[in-house]
């Protein structure tokens, strides 16, 4: 192929995103930097200012956390899928696909039916004489975490499910015929192979947490706000629209560094010959 | 009591179809044992059941005068060879072979000696650090051969070893594995649907067909005297003539001609069945034992030309040396050796 | 029979019914005759789906969505598919960098894209706030369209396309007639996902509404915030459905697993 007519392919993408993107992203955020007495000086106010560093802190644990769950509630369940025989595993690919199609309005809603004071959990419990009072489930980082395993695990069982179908019964055979059992034989053999696909799906699920804002903004309320919801706070309540931009590059900052150090681990398992 | 014993095998994958009916199998301490058949005869699942991964519907498995059964599979202590290898990509030649003996938490100064004793068994010192994906096909069957002995296998499990395998090596291989297994006096079950390759390196074929096994003899029994049309077919018998047993205890064709045969068979419906390799020109004055017919279809074999030959009996293959060339058309007298003809009940 | 592993089957029927039972309590909840969400519920009523479609604010949302998701899917295909071709084909120099270009919309956080296009489309350059509501949902729809598609192309034996050359068919004829039909379900599947994602998608929204234009999940989202009642659970069994129709002709068609890219 030609240079030339390769980059004509090429332009109007560019272009669309030097005007959507790149020009936006440098007027918002670059004053931001160079404001101030001087450069960044805005942004070590923002991490010594004992509000926002809770916010960022809470935004990080919750990401976390969720992540966390989601590898461990989606890796053994993308192992079982994928032992499955076909036509079963594309009904589970497909009851695993139907949340991330369904609209993360509707699967926060469902929690708060589930955990809100008048909702299944608290109706049941004062019912069983349990509890006198509704207890705060809604409204609370729990919630969020909740919510956010709900939205993110789907992703995570079909992300390691993709990894783990590649891998040969052969594989699982071959180790408990050496003689490790079944836990032992995943925990040395599937786990390590697989691991690529779950970095890629810890990837996924952790930096999606971290800017999630559907789920953190109906679950958790304006007392428990993340950073997500921060920049909208500021930006349309508060009317702090620079410092909105302030939080937006926090945001992209730790995004691209948990990206780039997620992908070097990987590419470092790579090597190994996987 | 043989060493390993398989007794009233039954495995079903659904409810209808049995995979394996009835099978009995045993060995004998330090035999190589083939499993021999077309693909679905149930050979592989017979390998499975006997490495745990197949849970048989009943029957029993004995080894050493205990039942293995309900042993699970990383408990039974076999070493196993897959056709894939299903080496593991993330670990090193070492570390593979090392694999088992590490489950078995044993001494680290041990295991490097066992590890590296094996390795040097099977040729592998040098590759030691290389990681599966690096090696060529050879290589790493021999990491999968020393990575399943290594644990000092009660039995070894090697199924379709060699077949992804370009044919040169298969030969090396073959022969590799044979010199492994007598050194170590291993008893092994070898899988295979490649005759040659079977009957070369075993003690003992186990010829399989639809569950059961059909024969189960040394590989020159078998080779000589098949006892059934499906093991005659299979290794390499492709003349099958209809016969009749005569009032003066001789057998004669669907036409009429009269044969005497060594090998027969007890029960009727008899099949006289030949390889093409074994018939020849008939003398002038021979009576018995000969068809006359037309040659049709010359193919040339290298070595020598095969002959489809029409006589009244049926259609016979017969492979002649290529020093003299018949033509299409000609007729021609066989002799279907005594010696070489046998019979069989057909199925 | 293989042997199977009880403790693991049980994990994952834990799984899956945590999966799916919220979204069955919601079901259940829409079909409730009282003004508030119980469950379970204490009379059966189809009249909060009446309500549903009898709200102004959830038509008009909900054809505004349509049309943005469409619209943003259709400009990303159009400027995307020649992209992933290149980055798929040509030998530049730096196409690693620019395919990273090109997918770079993923790491910035939706807010922070709703955020600054208000600030820059909107506030600066003084856009209609629907042109504006395009552009963010173009950057939510081309990495799509770049994956997905780009990887089709990969897997598209070049060949085939040298083929043509050799044939005497112009290389643009070429790419129209050899590349393109050759690639078709991959476009599908990049034109699935981007339309779901771009139609579901809330943050890049929240800033880039104006009067009259506000895209359907936020308007749902609101709604939410204002009214707790089972109109809230009728809009959503009415989009499950719309969900499970298109997963059963998207399997149909291009088969489940390209909903899993």
């Amino acid at each position: 192929m030609k240079k030339k007519s390769a980059w004509m392919m090429l332009a109007p993408g560019l272009l669309i995103l030097l005007v959507c993107l790149a020009i936006p992203l440098c007027k918002v955020l670059i004053p931001t930097i160079t404001a101030g007495s001087y450069p960044f000086s805005q942004y070590v106010e923002f991490l010594q200012d004992e509000y926002y560093q809770k916010i960022f802190l809470r935004t990080i644990r919750i990401a976390v956390i969720t992540t966390v769950i989601c590898m461990i509630g989606g890796i053994p369940t993308a192992y079982f899928i994928s032992r499955c025989p076909k036509k079963w595993r594309g009904l589970l690919l497909a009851a695993s696909i139907f949340p991330m199609m369904t609209n993360s309005v509707i699967r926060s809603f469902a929690w708060i039916n589930i955990l809100g004071s008048n909702g299944i959990i608290n109706n049941f419990l004062k019912f069983a004489h349990i509890i006198e009072r509704p207890m705060k489930l809604l409204y609370t980082d729990f919630s969020i975490i909740i919510g956010s395993v709900y939205l993110f695990l789907p992703l995570m069982i079909v992300t390691v499910t993709g990894v783990m179908e590649n891998i040969d019964d052969d594989m699982m055979e071959a180790a408990q015929s050496l003689g490790a059992d079944r836990l032992s034989a995943f925990m040395k053999v599937i786990f390590p192979m697989s691991l690529p696909g779950i970095i890629v799906g810890g990837t996924l699920v952790f930096t999606g947490t971290l800017t999630a804002y559907t789920t953190p903004q109906l679950l958790g309320g304006n007392s428990n706000m993340v950073l997500a919801t921060l920049i909208y706070q500021r930006a349309m309540s508060v009317g702090d629209w620079n410092g909105a931009s302030v939080v937006a590059l926090v945001m992209i900052v730790v995004t691209l560094l948990v990206i780039k150090g997620l992908n070097a681990f990987a590419a470092k398992l790579d090597k190994r010959g996987a | 009591m043989a060493f390993m014993e398989l007794q009233q095998i039954d495995v079903c994958y659904d409810k209808k179809k049995k995979v394996l009916q009835g099978l009995d199998l045993s060995v004998e301490k330090g035999e190589l044992v083939s499993l021999l058949g077309p693909s679905g005869c149930g050979k592989t699942t017979t390998l499975r059941v006997v490495a745990g991964f197949i849970e048989a519907e009943n029957g029993k498995f004995i080894l050493d005068g205990e039942e293995m059964t309900k042993v699970p599979v990383h408990k039974r202590n076999f070493g196993l060879v897959f056709q894939s290898y299903a080496l593991f990509p993330h670990l090193s030649v070492y570390d593979n072979v090392a694999f088992g003996l590490r489950t078995r938490k044993m001494d680290k100064a041990v295991i490097d000696q066992k590890v590296n004793d094996i390795l040097k068994v099977c040729g592998l010192t040098e590759l030691a650090s290389r990681f599966p994906k690096e090696m060529s096909g050879g290589q790493r069957q021999r990491v999968a051969l020393a990575r399943a002995l290594v644990i000092e296998p009660k039995l070894l499990l090697l199924d379709e070893p060699l077949s992804n395998l370009d044919a040169k090596l298969r030969l090396t291989m073959r022969v590799e594995i044979k010199r492994l297994q007598k050194r170590l006096g291993i008893t092994t079950l070898f899988v295979t649907h490649d005759q040659e390759e079977c009957f070369s390196i075993s003690d003992k074929v186990a010829i399989m067909n639809g569950g059961v096994i059909e024969q189960y003899d040394s590989p020159e029994n078998i080779y000589k005297r098949p006892l059934t049309e499906f093991v005659a077919r299979f290794i390499g018998f492709e003349n099958f003539l209809e016969m009749t047993r005569t009032a003066d205890g001789g057998y004669q064709s669907a036409d009429g001609s009269v044969f005497e045969v060594e090998a027969e068979c007890p029960q009727a419906p008899f099949l006289g069945t030949i390889r093409p390799d074994d018939i020849r020109i008939a003398g002038p004055d021979q009576q018995k034992n000969v068809l006359e017919g037309t040659v049709g279809v010359r193919t040339f074999l290298g070595k020598n030309y095969q002959y489809e030959v029409n006589t009244p009996a049926g259609i016979l293959r017969v492979n002649m040396d290529a020093e003299h060339v018949f033509e299409e058309g000609e007729r021609i007298r066989l002799s279907l050796p005594k010696d070489k003809m046998i019979l069989i009940k057909k199925s | 029979m293989k042997k199977k592993n009880t403790g693991l089957t049980i994990y994952a029927a834990v799984v899956f019914a945590f999966l799916m039972i919220p979204l069955l309590i919601i079901t259940v909840t829409a079909f409730g005759g009282g003004s508030a969400i119980v469950f379970p519920i204490d009379s059966f009523s189809l009249k909060w789906f009446a309500e549903v479609f009898s709200l102004k604010s959830f038509r008009r949302s909900f054809l505004t969505s349509l049309e943005v998701a469409f619209l943003a899917t259709m400009i990303a295909l159009l400027v995307g598919i020649p992209a992933a071709y290149v980055l798929a084909r040509s030998s530049l120099k730096g196409k690693q960098l620019l395919k990273s270009v090109f997918l770079s919309p993923t790491i910035v956080p939706g807010i922070v894209i709703g955020f600054i296009l208000y600030q820059f489309l909107v506030l600066s350059l003084r856009l209609p706030v629907l042109v504006s509501l395009l552009g963010g949902h173009f950057l939510v729809t081309l990495p799509y369209v770049i994956r997905v598609v780009g990887s089709a192309m990969e897997q598209f034996d070049f060949s085939i396309e040298e083929a043509a050359w050799s044939l005497g068919c112009p290389k643009q004829q070429a790419f129209f007639k050899v590349v393109l039909p050759n690639v078709t379900s991959g476009i599908s599947s990049a034109f699935m996902l981007a339309f779901i994602n771009s139609f579901n998608n809330i943050p890049v929204s929240m800033f880039l509404t104006g009067p009259g234009i506000s895209t359907f999940p936020a308007t749902l989202m609101n709604y939410i915030e204002y009214n707790y009642n089972p109109a809230v659970s009728a809009v959503s069994v009415l989009l499950m459905a719309a969900t499970v129709i298109i997963m059963v002709i998207v399997d149909r068609t291009l088969g489940i697993a390209s909903l899993a890219k």
